[in-house]
């Protein structure tokens, strides 16, 4: 048994403490998760909290022939988008938030620019906000995460094939989008 | 080669998953579609942005902060237990000195036959109740007053005793270190 499977037996009795390495293997997982499919950080702090509470009063529904980073993604990933769903409702209409054209293609008025850390971050933030919550969901597992197309659809509850078009149009969209600066970028 | 095929093998050859005559393949077409080849700097362009970016750190509190919200749900679960327990216990308190006293009351008053017997008797006598009733604080005054103050003081006693008693326990629970 590994050391984790030691951990979410002893959690699910209710063990606290070791809840609480859980908690720390997966905090920076988790946060870059909500982090980069809601773009700021106090509510991917949130979200992630939020996350791990839920994990913790649903410990006795996980199943341990899954993965546990799966089961704890697909909490985190369906939270963020809810909420991503719910902010969209009560903020931004639905077609603004995709016409939202990225910019920073034309603005620097250098186009040999370097792109700093925080441009970089920026930028990829802007792209993602003209994805659907499912499909951010998507782009942050494959990119950042490497996962297969399997363990995508097992977090988003999605068939495999649907995961593949999911992303074949997201990455098609956000590179459409890549202009100028991209280039800056890759010479950088 | 379709321009549909070669983005598919974009995908692929970006994710690592084309094999070596795919690669061919796709690098063939680059070379005679103008509009596939801007497509795929782009793409090479996009795959590198996203890649080159880190995993963002949770901030040092985030495990605090989970801890703290389990502890304080853990409490409020215990709270909620505790009340529940106190409200039942004080009830069933209340019913044992309580169902007597109103049984006598009603056995003086006349009407506790009519609980009994039924039929149109019944609905007479307990239309009589109405008088009784209006003079139940008299009689229980009267003929109840030193044993209602002792069932009463008593009743208080075990329900502050009670509550005492969760509040210190409720105290010795809470969680340390915040």
């Amino acid at each position: 048994m590994t050391e984790e499977e030691l951990w979410i037996e002893a959690a699910r009795e209710g063990d606290k403490t070791a809840f609480g390495h859980l908690v720390e293997a997966y905090q920076n997982p988790i946060y870059n998760l909500a982090f980069r499919m809601l773009g700021n950080g106090p509510e991917a702090e949130d979200a992630a909290q939020e996350a791990f509470i839920r994990a913790y009063r649903y410990l006795d529904s996980y199943d341990p022939q899954r993965a546990f980073s799966t089961w704890l993604f697909s909490i985190a990933s369906h939270y963020c988008i809810d909420r991503l769903r719910r902010r969209r409702i009560n903020w931004l209409p639905l077609k603004e938030e995709i016409a939202e054209p990225i910019r920073l293609a034309s603005a620097s008025p250098n186009p040999e620019t370097v792109v700093t850390e925080r441009d970089r971050e920026d930028w990829i933030q802007e792209l993602m906000s003209t994805l659907s919550p499912t499909d951010r969901a998507a782009v942050t597992l494959h990119y950042w995460y490497d996962c297969p197309y399997k363990e995508i659809a097992e977090v988003l509850d999605l068939t495999v094939s649907a995961v593949k078009s999911r992303l074949y149009r997201a990455r098609r969209a956000l590179a459409e989008q890549m202009e100028g600066e991209a280039y800056a970028l890759q010479e950088g | 080669m379709h321009c549909k095929r070669a983005n598919n093998l974009m995908m692929a050859r970006l994710d690592g998953h084309a094999a070596e005559v795919e690669v061919r393949e796709l690098e063939e077409h680059l070379f005679t579609c103008s509009a596939c080849q801007a497509r795929w700097e782009k793409m090479r362009a996009l795959d590198q942005l996203f890649r080159s970016a880190p995993m963002v750190s949770a901030p040092s509190r985030l495990h605090a902060r989970v801890r703290a919200r389990i502890d304080r749900r853990e409490q409020a679960r215990r709270a909620i237990a505790g009340g529940l327990a106190l409200a039942i216990g004080t009830a069933a308190l209340a019913l044992l000195t309580l169902v007597p006293i109103g049984f006598t009351l009603l056995e003086n008053a006349g009407a506790a036959p009519a609980l009994l017997i039924g039929g149109v008797e019944t609905i007479t006598q307990l239309m009589n109740l109405i008088d009784p009733v209006t003079r139940m604080p008299l009689v229980l005054l009267d003929r109840f007053a030193a044993s209602l103050v002792i069932v009463g003081l008593g009743s208080l006693a075990i329900a502050v005793a009670l509550n005492g008693l969760w509040i210190a326990t409720m105290r010795r629970l809470r969680p340390v270190g915040r």
